[in-house]
């Protein structure tokens, strides 16, 4: 029963360290080969295509935004008169 | 092909500095049509706008040095320039709300009652709450340091505790932090007393909480395998930071605190 016990500690850990290598494998290399293909991407772009999705949605809500201070700001520039 | 001869970094063009720009536009015309229209869209759009920012630009920084080795120790060097500039700089803007308390607390007017703390006002104990936040940050100092050993020598289960003992310290006093403002008898509205207490201690608790997000950030990039035993100049970065948050707050103990109780 003991000896059981004690080989299911085994695997058990060696399953939870097996896991946690496999989540934090060293992936750098990869992504070291990645980003230095010859492609002439720029680097904001060269991850893949939500560096594009992610780099069109910021310069859409920055530049809309600008758009609309520039109409907030017009319309604080002429009051309503009070009647 | 075409090589450098220099050992200089020239950054593909890029357009952060741009969304980064309009982003700041954005924050100021959105605090106007807060304060003055009682509209919170355009400040909002601005917060999210910067942190798109911040993200993406920083990402690209970690992208050219680890992953595509663009920094070498001339393009290293320029950066801890940097870096010992803009906490200088960071000094600087403390040491201005620390002229304000002493400009207020010396010479207290008759309006105040004559004294400081001025009459009615019922500061905090130095010795409950700001006292266990001093050894809270003090041992943060510690712990970091202890990282930082462990990352030189290569010893990555180390460095990730130490790391994660940093960051918890760091969230445990803004925690108190936040529980004290909750509880304190005085607000931002009383007075030159709630003034410089609230304004001083409010810039330095939002510089833990970037402090902490710097080293949320290192964490997640040892947990990666991005920092050697030789190149980890974004930690250092972060320690060099996290040091200074700890200084501002000793300077505060002392003087608001302490001094000024």
């Amino acid at each position: 029963m003991l000896r059981s016990l004690l080989a299911l500690r085994q695997i058990a850990q060696r399953t939870i360290s097996t896991a946690s290598r496999r989540q934090f494998e060293n992936k750098v290399p990869e992504k070291q080969k990645l980003f230095q293909e010859d492609n002439g991407i720029p680097v904001h772009l060269k991850g893949g295509i939500a560096d594009a999705l992610l780099y069109r949605a910021t310069m859409i809500l920055t530049v809309g935004g600008t758009a609309y201070s520039m109409y907030q700001l017009a319309v604080a520039s002429f009051p309503k008169k009070q009647g | 092909m075409t090589h450098q001869t220099h050992s200089y970094h020239m950054v593909n063009p890029s357009p952060w500095p741009l969304t980064g720009a309009l982003s700041a536009f954005l924050m100021t015309s959105g605090l106007i049509m807060w304060f003055h229209f009682n509209s919170l869209i355009l400040l909002a759009l601005s917060l999210l706008t910067n942190t798109l920012t911040m993200y993406q630009w920083w990402r690209d920084i970690v992208r050219e040095s680890t992953f595509q080795g663009h920094h070498t120790p001339t393009v290293q060097k320029g950066l801890r320039y940097g870096m010992i500039l803009f906490i200088l700089s960071e000094a600087l803007f403390f040491m201005g709300f620390f002229w304000a308390f002493y400009h207020s607390s010396l010479a207290p007017t008759p309006e105040l009652g004559g004294s400081w703390p001025p009459t009615g006002i019922h500061p905090l104990n130095p010795l409950e709450v700001p006292l266990l936040n001093t050894s809270v940050l003090l041992a943060s100092g510690v712990s970091i340091t202890w990282a930082h050993h462990s990352l030189m020598e290569g010893n990555r289960k180390h460095t990730l505790q130490a790391l994660l003992i940093t960051i918890m310290l760091g969230l445990y006093f803004t925690l108190l932090q936040v529980s004290e403002y909750y509880e304190a008898s005085f607000t931002i509205s009383d007075g030159i007393y709630g003034s410089t207490f609230f304004v001083a201690t409010g810039f330095h608790g939002l510089h833990v909480i970037i402090g902490s997000t710097f080293l949320i950030v290192c964490f997640m990039r040892q947990l990666t395998f991005h920092f050697t035993s030789n190149h980890h100049f974004g930690f250092e970065a972060a320690a060099w930071y996290w040091h200074f948050v700890d200084v501002v707050w000793l300077f505060l103990y002392i003087s608001i605190y302490w001094w000024g109780s």
